[in-house]
């Protein structure tokens, strides 16, 4: 599912998979799959082994990272594939899963479940991804990576505060149940909702991601978009229509995954932004554009950070170094990956690195140098994960 | 692959490559460049010869092979530091700072500017203030040079396409080099415009610089070169006279065929 | 005479943090409208040079009852302090640098993003060293007066060395930008690529910038403990500080000195006063001023990035004899 990064056109593209059955695995897949499954293997074997030398209690910290690893993954599809089709950096992004959110919050409190909620923040965050894409992204078009960043800067600080004027900044909380967790060994819990539910719908959404993606028209359609917008304009792909359907897209996931958040935690305005760094880390790590590399990238960040704080437990402890609040500084680790992440291998783990590795990472000089008058040998594809 | 008489080549590729994504743009190419020459560069239209150029200015680095300049090895590094040693290249499409003016992109290619460091600037203002003033006077020998002294203060993107071609071969120059490697320095210039242009690096050449060009321009190409280079698929297929590499059966197959 | 001190020191602590805001966005302008770096972690060398001020500058503060204490003890002379923020924020500035600076502006964004984060949670959580979020009092002030009009004239005096500093800033900023290095970076920031191609080495100028632009945050730093003898970590240096200085250098203009001064001045003046107005609004719609401040100031942002990108000051163009 990884946004193809092979140059081809589009139809040889399409012809190449025309013909093939629906479990057809291309050898790159075959390759792809057994790595995931070494992976996974190797991931079950070091949480065996943790359990072995320190108990199974320790087990905890990977169930928590695996619900907030859903969250995160739910929220980076969405901003994988803005940054795919529209080539920058989302900083919005956490300011409409807070929206999404307080919309759920709202038709809540009027009365209706919230799994109404949920389905009218979807529609409601659906329509103002539009919205944004009419009024403030299509203007920016071609004008480089920096001004959308700057508008969706400005724009998330519209979202943050009108939340704060409207529903004030004290903390809510979804009027659900407090479901107390479910032992399933001595010392280990899974909270329904934590634990359950939440990786559930992440589960969820990663699959019909993938469906859309890879076998309606419309998901075809976005990834050669993503790939190649002057191809993809060129092979009669109404362009327009694709990015408000991926804004539509993003802006749906990301208000299920702000439900989710503050189904877990609670409510406040800033909730977006201060899970943003962690959706960009996912992002980033994961290969921008890949929708595969965001699950990836949003299992390692979520993961990490979780399972990183019994070791700072440990370090807080007065015989070790005595770290004062230890457990809070497991934020720092997603953000230390990202930043080595960012220097070895910027393009992440889903992405190809650039073609044209010169000694300055700017793409956009490179392909519009090479994309004006030049041949296909000489071509490259410019709009790939670096 | 012959130097002329005992001197030996200014510039000498040997064997590189160069892949992209599993596409070999460079195929263990060799050649070499003599002294106060002016070359020739040609190739059907994918032949890898804009990434040589980039390759030898070391704005890529080569996956294999060596390249000599004046008899020390450059391959590997930075362009800045291959500008310093005497090889300037200039781009296919104008990279014109547009927001500077034409003086100030002339100036950026002085090579000494004690005014580029900080701390000359903080404290040795006198020395900073002669130099600024010897590079502009030098920068506006190189305008009138190349016919472009009426737009010194003019922001470089005001500049008509030609003009910009002749910005890029004034701001190389400007980096005093031995060779200077021009990626279609006349195309998409009006003849007249290219006639003084190939007229000036003629001068020039005879002044003692050496001339590296790619172009698609047969005019240029065989009344201007003492040599020419044919390339094709990442390698250099012929070389020799215009008038043999013209005759040259595998040069012809290489534009029909390839 | 009974002037209303209350006003005028009230004024003067407007004018001292417009003078903070007009240091970060002097730097950030280096950085960004001259050379083209894209910092969004402000934020982050701001609060390490407030701290390193406020460590070296404090007396001895060990832990007591319920307040966790802090680092300090130094008592270094309050200038000591300034050129040790200067210093320790440009060497951060270095650090960060060394990895990121080759990356694309908007990987640069969010690494510098990420950093300005983690150092805003050690601030938080290094209790011992920064007391936390209870923050540090009773910083040492510049000047210490006593009787009636001590508050006034501390305001006064801070603001009379916040304006020399930022004069000399100006002139000394103005001076370097036009010589043969400030041509440098403008051509960084035009075509870093081309820049290279003609015998510059970008890297080493985008390092000094930098290093420059981390200094000059890290001297607001200092100056803001100066207006302030307060110091806690988790308001002035969120991530939302880091975008206010966005507006101010966009509206004052890319690579305008001028320009940030005034964008300082100007939004600064648009928070400062809707605090005034507080008092005057009607009690319903009062707590949310300062939220609508926020979302003015957005939806400012989207309208110049998109319609001015160069800002409402033009950079002016250099004729050379």
């Amino acid at each position: 599912m990884a946004i193809s990064h092979e140059p081809e056109s589009l139809s040889a593209w399409t012809a190449a998979r025309r013909g093939r059955g629906l479990f057809h695995l291309t050898r790159r897949t075959r390759r792809q799959l057994l790595r995931g499954g070494v992976a996974c293997l190797a991931f079950v074997g070091l949480n065996a082994l943790l359990a072995a030398l320190f108990g199974v209690n320790i087990l905890n910290y990977t169930i928590a990272g695996l619900s907030v690893s859903s969250i995160v993954i739910v929220a980076a599809i969405g901003l994988t594939l803005i940054y795919g089709i529209r080539g920058f950096a989302n900083f919005a992004h956490g300011d409409i899963m807070a929206l999404g959110a307080y919309v759920a919050l709202f038709v809540n409190l009027n009365g209706l479940s919230l799994i109404w909620g949920t389905i009218a923040a979807f529609a409601v965050l659906a329509l103002f991804g539009i919205l944004f894409e009419v009024v403030i992204f299509s203007r920016l078009e071609g004008r480089g990576p920096v001004p959308p960043i700057v508008a969706s800067v400005g724009l998330g600080l519209i979202i943050q505060n009108g939340i704060r004027t409207l529903a004030t900044t004290r903390p809510w909380l979804y009027p659900v149940p407090a479901y107390s967790d479910i032992p399933i060994a001595p010392g280990l819990g899974v909270n329904p909702i934590r634990h359950i539910l939440t990786p559930a719908i992440g589960l969820l959404f990663v699959v019909s991601a993938h469906v859309l993606l890879t076998y309606t028209n419309l998901g075809k359609a976005m990834r050669a978009t993503a790939d190649n917008l002057e191809l993809a304009k060129a092979t009669g792909i109404d362009t327009k229509r694709v990015t408000y359907a991926t804004w539509a897209i993003s802006c749906s996931f990301a208000s299920t995954a702000g439900i989710l958040l503050g189904l877990t935690s609670f409510l406040q305005p800033e909730m977006g932004l201060n899970i943003l760094l962690l959706i960009f880390a996912a992002v980033i790590v994961g290969g921008i554009g890949s929708p595969w590399g965001a699950v990836l990238g949003g299992l390692v960040i979520g993961l990490s950070q979780e399972m990183s704080a019994p070791l700072f437990i440990w370090l807080g402890q007065p015989d070790v170094i005595g770290l004062v609040n230890a457990s809070a500084y497991k934020v720092a680790i997603p953000f230390i990956i990202l930043i080595v992440v960012l220097i070895l291998r910027p393009w992440g783990i889903a992405g190809r690195p650039p073609a044209f590795v010169s000694r300055v990472y700017f793409v956009e000089r490179i392909t519009r140098a090479i994309l004006s008058g030049t041949t296909k040998a000489e071509q490259t594809d410019g709009n790939d994960g670096g | 692959m012959n130097a002329s008489a005992g001197t030996p080549p200014i510039l000498s590729v040997q064997r590189v490559r160069k892949s992209f994504g599993g596409i070999r743009a460079v195929d263990d190419c060799s050649l070499s460049i003599n002294a106060q020459s002016i070359t020739g560069l040609i190739g059907p239209n994918g032949a890898g010869k804009s990434t040589l150029f980039n390759i030898i200015a070391g704005l890529y680095r080569p996956d294999a092979g060596a390249i000599w300049l004046a008899g020390r090895r450059i391959d590997g590094l930075p362009p800045y530091e291959i500008v310093h040693r005497g090889l300037t290249k200039t781009w296919q499409i104008p990279h014109e700072l547009r927001n500077l003016t034409v003086l100030e992109n002339l100036l950026l290619g002085a090579k000494r500017n004690s005014g580029e460091h900080l701390l000359n600037v903080l404290l040795q203002w006198a020395a900073v203030r002669s130099d600024e003033k010897q590079w502009r006077a030098r920068a506006r020998e190189v305008l009138r040079l190349t016919e472009l002294d009426g737009l010194a203060n003019e922001h470089a993107k005001a500049l008509s396409g030609g003009q910009k071609k002749l910005l890029e071969l004034a701001r190389a120059l400007m980096t005093d080099p031995a060779i200077v490697l021009l990626d279609e320095p006349v195309a998409g210039v009006n003849p007249r415009l290219a006639g003084n242009l190939m007229d000036l690096i003629e001068r020039l050449r005879r002044g003692g610089r050496t001339f590296f060009l790619i172009e698609h321009d047969m005019n240029v190409v065989m009344n201007r070169c003492d040599r020419v280079i044919v390339m094709h698929q990442g390698n250099a297929i012929a070389e020799g006279t215009p008038a043999s590499v013209k005759a040259n059966p595998l040069v012809i197959e290489s534009y029909l065929g390839g | 005479m009974a002037i209303d001190t209350g006003i005028l020191i009230n004024v003067g602590f407007y004018v001292s943090f417009s003078i903070v805001f007009a240091m970060l966005a002097l730097g950030f302008n280096l950085q960004w409208g001259y050379t083209g770096l894209f910092n969004a972690g402000i934020a982050g060398f701001f609060l390490i040079g407030a701290y390193t001020a406020t460590i070296a500058i404090t007396p001895p503060t060990p832990p007591s009852n319920g307040y966790p204490g802090h680092l300090g003890g130094y008592e270094l002379p309050i200038a000591a302090g300034a050129i040790l923020a200067m210093l320790v924020s440009g060497l951060a500035a270095i650090a960060i640098a060394l990895p990121t600076l080759r990356l694309r502006a908007d990987y640069l964004a969010i690494a510098t993003l990420a950093f300005a984060e983690v150092v805003r949670t050690v601030a938080i959580n290094l209790e011992p060293v920064t007391a936390g979020t209870i923050g540090i009092v009773s910083i040492p002030r510049l000047f210490t007066f006593s009787g009636t009009n001590a508050a006034l004239f501390t305001t006064g005096t801070v603001v009379g060395v916040g304006a020399v500093i930022i004069l000399v800033l100006f002139v000394v900023l103005h001076f370097i930008l036009e010589s043969p290095w400030g041509r440098v970076l403008r051509a960084v920031r035009e075509d870093e690529e081309a820049t290279m191609a003609v015998g510059k080495n970008t890297f080493w100028f985008k390092l000094q910038v930098f290093a420059i632009g981390g200094a000059l945050m890290g001297l607001a730093g200092w100056f803001f403990v100066m207006a302030l003898p307060y110091l806690e970590p988790t308001g002035d240096f969120a991530p939302a500080v880091t975008f206010s200085i966005w507006v101010m250098v966009i509206v004052g203009g890319a690579g305008n000195l001028k320009g940030s001064i005034a964008g300082a001045f100007l939004v600064y003046g648009l928070e400062w006063s809707s605090v005034q107005l507080k008092d005057f609004a009607p009690d319903a719609l009062s707590p949310s001023i300062p939220y609508i401040r926020l979302m003015i100031v957005g939806a400012l942002l989207i309208v110049l990035i998109i319609y001015r990108p160069e800002g409402i000051l033009r950079e002016k163009k250099r004729v050379l004899r």
